[in-house]
């Protein structure tokens, strides 16, 4: 176990390398477009070509690729991301703030998600080929096959055009601050006012990922319920209730846990397109406005790097914890 | 003692058997799945309409409507679409028709610049598929050579390209994809082949996870044994022995990867519209007309509802594609 994990770090270290080099790679396979857009607005040079070349120093692309390089491994190993080339502020002091949206949303998704999708997952297995099953079915096949992003659309419309609870389903974010917003409130300086902003998007996300969970969940519900322990259960006439939860659904939950593990982990690097629909400042949101005017290579580099870290260690520790439920599988 | 012929059977004249199950029509294979998997049926039509409203004009007089077709392939536009993509239309007194409702000329009304929204999501369907298509090309090219490598060979390659693949798994897939249109590497301005390279590059790591997967179940085959009995090289046992006996998967995980894709392509167009090529796309559509959407909903939500019926469409196809052709793919 304990060599497993010891394995399992130093793999994950390497992948984490390899993550930050591709990053730094992709980002300088042709920055000409980048270095192009930045010289366009410049007024001290005469030429575009020395335009060209103040832009790239400026930036910094103009030393030589391995020598950017060196000094982008030091950095990364000294704990330092770099400084934003548009806001000038150090990426990992601001990606420290931005990480608690993000992660404030990815929570409240998968809470929204278990919630709804286990009573749905059980009933839908319990109840196998009845109506209920079929249309508990087709509502998540519904759910699976609308974006996210479109049930969002559709949700802030209808409130808009109805006066509907505006408050509470209404996007905050107008056309104008897109890629700027401001006005969201932490939860710590008034929860009501958070919860205005993140409940909707939390919900819709919860939603779609619960779709996922609970066709999941029948599936191993259906497998565990043919179970010759079940069949006992039920023969030494225990109520519905004690077989359902005791026995069947704590076994099937084992697998299910692996899903939503998967899920926490993909949670850390935000829900790009809500964050930017409701105007929550999480990671995605200040990714996609870092890359969206002109790219700015340190904060793409920082994000994509801590995403990566979050993304190995949850994973890890889906794993271990694997182990611990169920103490069957064996660690290779 | 004269043999007895009875001992070992009759003799060689075989008669036609009596009971011959009699060759059923095509058309049963059909009905047997419609009836097994009535959505997958449904997913099924829903994509062949699709695939439909995309075809090219019979006659092929009108005028290429790509704005910048996939390497290089040009087809006519879609005759479905009754209009051009591109058309303003004018009302008697010569303004332009802008957000009309739904009418008998235009069925989805208009959009701000007084386009057909219909003929537009027409057009984007075909824009929608081409990238997908061409996407998935790259992806499941690119990602079976390294599946069935790294899963036929084990060992120390297999570990290096799984932590590469790894690596680029740990990319958040949509930051990954902005990344790449707005950086635009070796070409100028944006392009739907860029974009499809994106995609097919973001692909890659599920897809060869998905094929080495199958390849590790395959390698222990006794066929393939028996290919390495009869001395076939690796590349000939690969190509040869491995592929074509997961060939099933691979055209599972390009069918369910399509909706997929073609919802990615969509998400991106959505949120840097300006960052892909001008032109009929339902992800720009929904993003230049959602500021308004709550006042003007027909272009909008028309988009919207192109974008979740396709993606519907091929999950629901690709679902019962994979339940009939690899059931071991269901987890």
């Amino acid at each position: 176990m304990q060599q497993y994990i010891i394995r399992r770090l130093i793999l994950n270290v390497f992948v984490l390398f390899l993550v930050a080099t591709l990053v730094f790679l992709a980002l300088r396979i042709d920055p000409s477009n980048v270095v192009a857009q930045r010289a366009a607005g410049c007024t001290e040079a005469e030429t575009y070509d020395e335009c060209y070349a103040v832009a790239e120093a400026e930036l910094g692309l103009d030393a030589p690729l391995h020598e950017q390089y060196v000094d982008y491994m030091t950095g990364l190993l000294q704990g330092d991301l770099g400084t934003s080339w548009r806001e000038k502020t150090p990426v990992l002091d601001e990606l420290k703030k931005r990480i608690i949206p993000s992660v404030q949303l990815g929570l409240m998704t998968i809470i929204v998600a278990i919630i709804v999708a286990i009573p749905v997952g059980v009933m839908s297995a319990i109840r196998q080929d009845s109506w209920i099953d079929y249309g508990l079915r087709t509502f998540s096949i519904a759910l699976l096959g609308i974006p996210v992003f479109v049930l969002a659309i559709f949700t802030i419309m209808l409130s808009t055009k109805y006066g509907f609870a505006q408050d509470w389903l209404g996007s905050h974010v107008t056309y104008y601050d897109f890629w700027d917003p401001f006005g969201w409130t932490p939860a710590e300086t008034n929860p009501v006012e958070n919860m205005k902003i993140m409940l909707a998007p939390a919900i819709l996300a919860g939603l779609g990922t619960g779709a996922v969970i609970m066709r999941f969940l029948r599936s191993q519900m259906l497998e565990v319920l043919r179970q010759d322990y079940v069949r006992t259960a039920w023969s030494k006439g225990l109520k519905e209730r004690v077989v359902i939860v005791r026995h069947t659904l704590k076994n099937a939950m084992i697998p299910v846990l692996t899903v939503i593990g998967i899920l926490l982990a993909t949670i850390v690097s935000g829900n790009v397109i809500l964050e930017n629909l409701y105007g929550i400042p999480g990671i995605g949101f200040y990714v996609t406005s870092a890359i969206a005017q002109a790219p700015d290579f340190p904060v793409v580099q920082g994000t994509v790097i801590v995403v990566a870290v979050a993304l190995v260690f949850v994973n890890i520790m889906v794993d271990v914890a694997y182990g611990w439920l169920d103490p069957r599988i064996r660690y290779s | 003692m004269a043999v007895d012929d009875t001992a070992i059977g009759p003799a060689v004249t075989i008669a036609a058997p009596e009971h011959v199950r009699p060759k059923k029509a095509w058309y049963h294979g059909v009905l047997k799945f419609i009836r097994q998997k009535p959505l997958g049926a449904v997913g099924f039509a829903m994509v062949g309409i699709l695939f439909f409203m995309t075809l090219g004009t019979p006659t092929g007089i009108s005028q290429p409507s790509l704005p910048d077709a996939p390497f290089g392939i040009v087809m006519d536009s879609p005759w479905m679409a009754r209009y051009e993509a591109e058309d303003t239309f004018y009302d008697e007194s010569g303004r332009l028709r802008i957000f009309e409702e739904p009418s008998g000329d235009h069925w989805l009304g208009t959009d701000k610049n007084g386009r057909d929204v219909y003929a537009r999501i027409v057009e984007g369907a075909r824009r929608s598929l081409w990238v997908g298509i061409w996407a998935l090309i790259i992806a499941t090219a690119i990602g079976t050579t390294i599946g069935v490598v790294s899963g036929y060979f084990g060992g120390m390659a297999d570990t290096t390209s799984q932590r590469f693949m790894d690596a680029l798994q740990a990319f958040p897939p949509l930051i990954a994809l902005i990344l790449i249109v707005t950086i635009q590497p070796f070409t100028n301005g944006p392009s739907l082949t860029l974009a499809a390279f994106a995609l097919g590059i973001v692909g890659i790591s599920s897809v060869q996870r998905i094929v080495r997967g199958v390849v590790l179940s395959t390698k222990e085959q006794q066929y393939v044994e028996a290919s390495r009995v009869i001395g076939a090289t690796n590349a000939r046992t690969m190509r040869y022995y491995i592929l074509p006996n997961i060939m099933a998967s691979i055209i599972v995980v390009f069918s369910t990867g399509l909706g997929v894709v073609i919802l990615a392509e969509a998400a991106l167009s959505f949120i840097v519209p300006d960052k892909m090529p001008q032109g009929a796309s339902w992800g720009q559509m929904l993003a230049d007309t959602y500021p308004v959407i709550a006042v003007e909903p027909w272009p909008g939500v028309s988009a919207a509802g192109a974008i979740a019926i396709a993606v519907l469409a091929f999950n629901l196809a690709g679902d019962a594609l994979r339940d009939v052709l690899d059931p071991r793919l269901r987890s």
